[in-house]
């Protein structure tokens, strides 16, 4: 009960941290639809390789982006979970701009990331476990297999999180005077690193309990029906033969 | 906030040309981006800005760009915690014109591309007339 009541807690504050974030980002992201200006964090990086396909890019990735976040955060909800129908629906759309818009345009802006090698290799293993665990979601819920789906989607959310919990700790790591090299740098690999192992931790903990449950019922199953009882009518008649 | 960066020099005759250049960078770049940096959210991926800019004027007379324009160098330093960090920004400022430059990459373009302004390459800017030749 208690083990219920905290995780609720957690998943609530987590749930509500992610919406303010979230909230901030669409905030702060404005200034990517004034076409009449470039955005801050486009100047900055200015020059840069195929300027009008990057431009392109971070505008579909942002505008993505700013969709598809707060429709996982509703899909992680319980109250969107129990209208199935409701969660199949906005689960296909935000499954299709993740694998079709965010993905894509994240790979192509990963290699003109600042910071060299290391951001870049950041933001491609972030962005290959959204499409890979997406890919599994989707194929599992396709087949029924919630709980693959739910231990999936969950890394899926959790990558997705990072960029809430990036953006806290560059303010942060501002705040505590790191260079912003180098803070760019632990602002990536420490919440894509971290979040996948805190999705690990509870959906796949989670995940595997279910699956060893699954699995020693399904054994006990066949075990009891090897030990089924013989109808003692039938061994009379046998015996009468 | 365009027009400060657009308008001429406010320099004086009398002003030593530095004196002048950094004052201008001061009014046309400095203060009108610390006002664009103030409108701006820090939940961004963008980088924070800084706590302090400085300018520090690079050269110690003009030098003619190949068209005959009188220039200066120029390069801005930043503070972040207790630390500045020299040549954040390096561009140029022309003594007459009053326009300034500054150097994204191997290119120059005009100082409004750091408020947000889509400037093209300037070319021919900011390099002296020798280096040209």
């Amino acid at each position: 009960m208690w083990n219920r009541v905290r995780n609720d807690g957690l998943r609530l504050l987590f749930l509500g941290a992610m919406t303010l974030g979230a909230a901030f980002i669409i905030a702060s992201s404005l200034a990517y639809f004034d076409f009449s200006e470039l955005p801050p964090f486009a100047i900055e990086k200015l020059p840069v390789r195929f300027s009008t396909l990057w431009l392109a890019s971070l505008r579909v990735h942002v505008t993505a982006a700013l969709v598809s976040l707060p429709l996982c955060i509703l899909l992680m909800t319980r109250m969107v979970q129990r209208c199935r129908a409701l969660h199949r629906w906005l689960g296909r759309t935000a499954g299709l701009i993740i694998l079709f818009a965010l993905v894509p345009t994240g790979a192509v802006l990963a290699f003109d990331a600042k910071g060299g090698a290391i951001v870049t290799a950041g933001f491609l293993l972030s962005d290959a476990l959204v499409a890979f665990f997406m890919v599994k979601g989707i194929a599992a819920a396709r087949r029924r297999d919630l709980v693959t789906h739910r231990w999936a989607m969950g890394h899926v959310f959790a990558q997705m999180s990072v960029a809430v919990t990036s953006r806290a700790m560059l303010m942060a790591l501002d705040v505590a005077g790191v260079s912003p090299d180098l803070a760019y740098v632990i602002a990536l690999w420490l919440p894509v690193v971290g979040s996948a192992a805190a999705a690990e931790l509870f959906y796949g903990v989670w995940h595997s309990k279910v699956r060893l449950l699954g699995g020693m019922s399904h054994g006990l199953s066949k075990v009891v029906r090897s030990l089924r009882v013989r109808a003692p009518a039938r061994s009379v008649i046998r015996v009468g033969r | 906030m365009f027009a400060l960066l657009l308008g001429p020099s406010s320099a004086s005759a009398d002003d030593p040309p530095a004196a002048a250049v950094q004052r201008r960078v001061e009014k046309g770049l400095l203060e009108p981006l610390a006002l664009k940096e103030k409108e701006r959210s820090r939940f961004s991926r963008a980088r924070m800005p800084p706590q302090e800019r400085r300018v520090r004027v690079t050269q110690a007379a003009v030098t003619l760009d190949a068209s005959g324009r009188p220039y200066m160098a120029f390069a801005v330093d930043v503070r972040r915690g207790t630390e500045w960090q020299e040549n954040d920004v390096v561009g140029c400022a022309y003594t007459q014109s009053g326009a300034l430059f500054v150097k994204r990459g191997d290119e120059y373009r005009p100082a409004e591309i750091l408020l947000g302004k889509n400037a093209a390459v300037a070319p021919n800017v900011c390099m002296p007339a020798k280096a040209r030749s």
